[in-house]
């Protein structure tokens, strides 16, 4: 290993660096992926079908007993966190990327959507997603498999929500509803975000870098927890240092390229710990701009559930979706929401303990509660601003001697303003679904990692270009969440597949030309 | 031992459905001589963390808030072992389990709480289930109650008996095709 320079190294095995690096690889680029986690086999390694009961602490563990993985945020496993998604994979619109143009706030993307439109189809056609042609403006209709049916909840939600003049959508999920690809289509045991064991599910690892490794031009590199991007005397990234998982000995891997693409705050982390102002960074702008986005949740109790006859119905989870509605409304802030729900299996029985009473009757009173459960969970899209940004913690050093990332994030008068206005409206749509609400979260939550290395045009106001190129070191890409300069309301792993298929034949066209 | 079990078994579900809760009283007390506790408490393993007389105590708590009927109770549950397990391993809790059974036995007057009538335990619990309800949970009992509520819901829900019997859950299956719903809703 010590003499081979790649063309290209790829940090990361996600859903960006995998894609990346299966899409480099079948263009002929020799490539390396690097991966801190071990190797992990999704039909054996996860408790996939286990019950709460099988355990002491009634806690369902990550990995079955004695196989590694998934333990930290910077050691994983080959496939990332694709392993345990939940799929849900929406395009972009032409107004998530202009979203500055259309209603002021935040940032514009330096692309369009029609420009992504292609690497969107490129993806669909290869990993199948299911989904509902909906000709909506907002979320534009790809190449889909059928649909997940409705569920009962779903119907009720449903018919709430067009009493408000709304409309629910069935779900766009990476998940086949038909054998495809030499995988099975999915059998609904409700069991997605624990690993999926027959691959029904997209993982990189399985779906991806797995069929690229008949290429021959892929060698993967597990256990491997980079530490830093190595730059040589020409201003030019040259490879990678890591120390390896369990026995922290030192290696390098050499390279043409460099992708970074290890999940937003872990990349922006990377960056930040190769050179002393952080690597690339001439625009200052590296962490800054951190816009996960937030979650609300509207707990409730379906009336037309209750103590109905309780089906084997938990899916893959969520099967409808409320897309966001408020862009063409009247409305006191900029951008919008939408709206998940449903997306918990039968598994999660914490909302008994706030029932009241006790005896028998409390018993029956959880019991006729339990088919109509539901958590609507709408999703909202922060803007950025200067106090929410990474950086890193050296008082909290991680087994590797190597600084913690440290995620702050305050959310300003627009994130509030949309965060009520969610609230109030996933209430307004449960009532209309004649439910009982249960639970309204005060708080908002972070959930999707984005922004941090934003791209842009201009190298003072941005980390990467149009291409997930540094501004500053030509043949570093950073590829993933941390280049969202806006984050839309969707849920974004789509997006970043898209991103990496065109980062992936962008990086090939250039290297076939000489120019990296 | 069959016969046994069959007998607590009928006595469990007078007790939990009968109209008269005294007449379930009487019924205790004429087998007091063999047993004190309703069914699925006769057998509760060793303790890792209470006492025997505290566990005993928390595990008819736990069977009071979630009583055999047709289905398993807290106790048949395998519920106590669970909050055993729990409080155990958590400093914040047993200081609210230790506060709250001193507590108790000054309520009882130092007499064991499993030696009280179903009627005298349901005397001190539910009036302290009424104000956790309204939200009220400022005192030590209070606050006791509420936490072995909150433990004995967790344990028991998530119990296969609590899960799987009662709340019959169904999923985690391999289906064929997905149950579309077809109803009017």
């Amino acid at each position: 290993m010590a003499n081979v320079v790649y063309d290209v190294v790829v940090v990361g095995s996600g859903a960006s660096g995998g894609t990346l690096a299966a899409h480099l690889a079948r263009a002929g680029a020799h490539v390396a992926m690097v991966e801190g986690g071990p190797k992990i086999n999704t039909r054996t390694d996860f408790p996939t079908h286990a019950m709460p009961w099988e355990f002491s602490n009634r806690q369902i563990p990550k990995m079955r007993p004695g196989k590694p993985g998934m333990e930290s945020e910077r050691a994983r496993g080959l496939g990332g966190k694709t392993l345990t998604w939940n799929a849900v994979a929406w395009r972009y619109s032409q107004r998530d990327f202009k979203g500055k143009t259309f209603d002021g706030g935040g940032e514009d993307w330096p692309i369009e959507y029609a420009e992504l439109a292609p690497y969107y189809e490129k993806i669909e056609r290869e990993v199948g997603v299911c989904g509902n042609y909906d000709g909506l403006k907002d979320l534009p209709d790809g190449v889909f498999l059928p649909p997940a049916p409705y569920k009962c909840s779903d119907k009720l939600i449903d018919k709430g929500a067009r009493k408000l003049g709304l409309k629910t959508i069935h779900v766009r999920k990476a998940t086949l509803t038909q054998a495809r690809f030499g995988r099975p289509g999915c059998h609904y045991c409700g069991n997605c975000m624990a690993g999926c064991d027959v691959v029904a599910k997209y993982n990189s690892y399985d779906v991806h870098l797995l069929p690229a490794m008949k290429t021959g031009k892929l060698e993967l590199i597990p256990n491997a927890v980079v530490r830093e991007v190595m730059m040589g005397a020409d201003g030019r990234a040259k490879g990678v240092k890591f120390l390896h998982r369990e026995t922290k000995a030192e290696g390098e891997v050499l390279g043409r390229s460099v992708v970074v693409s290890c999940a937003c705050v872990q990349s922006v982390a990377l960056m930040q710990m190769s050179a002393k102002d952080g690597l690339g960074n001439s625009s200052g702008q590296l962490g800054k701009h951190f816009i996960p986005h937030f979650t609300g949740g509207v707990e409730a109790f379906l009336e037309g559930l209750v103590g109905s006859k309780l089906k084997d119905d938990e899916g893959f989870l969520d099967h409808a979706y409320l897309p966001s509605f408020m862009h063409e409304r009247k409305r006191d802030y900029v951008r919008s929401f939408g709206a998940q729900f449903g997306y918990q299996n039968r598994r999660g029985v914490g909302w008994a303990r706030e029932m009241g009473g006790m005896g028998a009757k409390y018993k029956q009173t959880v019991k006729d509660h339990y088919p109509s459960f539901v958590v609507f969970s709408p999703y909202g899209e922060m803007v950025p601003n200067a106090k929410s940004y990474v950086d890193l913690d050296y008082a909290m050093l991680d087994q590797y001697g190597l600084p913690s990332a440290r995620r702050q994030v305050t959310w300003m008068e627009n994130d509030w303003k949309i965060f009520k206005d969610m609230q109030q409206w996933s209430k307004g749509i449960l009532e209309a679904a004649g439910a009982k609400i249960q639970k309204v979260w005060e708080e908002p939550r972070t959930n999707h990692e984005l922004g941090g290395a934003r791209m842009g045009d201009d190298p003072r106001t941005s980390v990467v270009n149009k291409w997930c190129q540094s501004h500053d070191v030509k043949n570093l890409f950073v590829l993933d969440g941390s280049v969202f300069p806006s984050a839309s309301e969707k849920n974004p792993t789509l997006t970043m597949m898209a991103l990496a298929a065109r980062t992936a034949e962008h990086i090939a066209d250039r290297a076939k030309k000489g120019e990296l | 031992m069959a016969e046994r079990r069959d007998a607590l078994k009928i006595i469990g579900s007078i007790s939990a459905t009968c109209a008269f809760p005294f007449a379930a009283d009487e019924l205790y007390a004429q087998h007091e001589g063999t047993h004190t506790m309703p069914a699925g408490q006769a057998a509760l393993p060793e303790p890792k963390y209470f006492t025997k007389e505290d566990f005993a105590t928390v595990a008819m708590i736990a069977e009071r808030i979630i009583p055999q009927t047709d289905t398993p109770g807290a106790g048949a549950a395998g519920v106590p072992a669970y909050i055993d397990f729990v409080v155990g391993r958590n400093p914040g809790q047993q200081k609210v389990m230790m506060a709250g059974l001193a507590w108790l036995k000054k309520e009882t007057k130092g007499k064991p709480f499993v030696a009280l009538t179903e009627k005298q335990q349901l005397a001190i619990l539910e009036p302290l289930c009424a104000l956790c309800d309204a939200g009220e949970t400022k005192g030590v009992g209070e606050r006791f109650f509420k936490a072995v509520k909150a433990l004995t819901a967790d344990g028991y829900w998530t119990s296969k008996a609590g899960m799987g019997e009662t709340l019959g859950f169904k999923g985690n299956a391999i289906l064929g095709e997905y149950p579309e719903c077809l109803h009017e809703h």
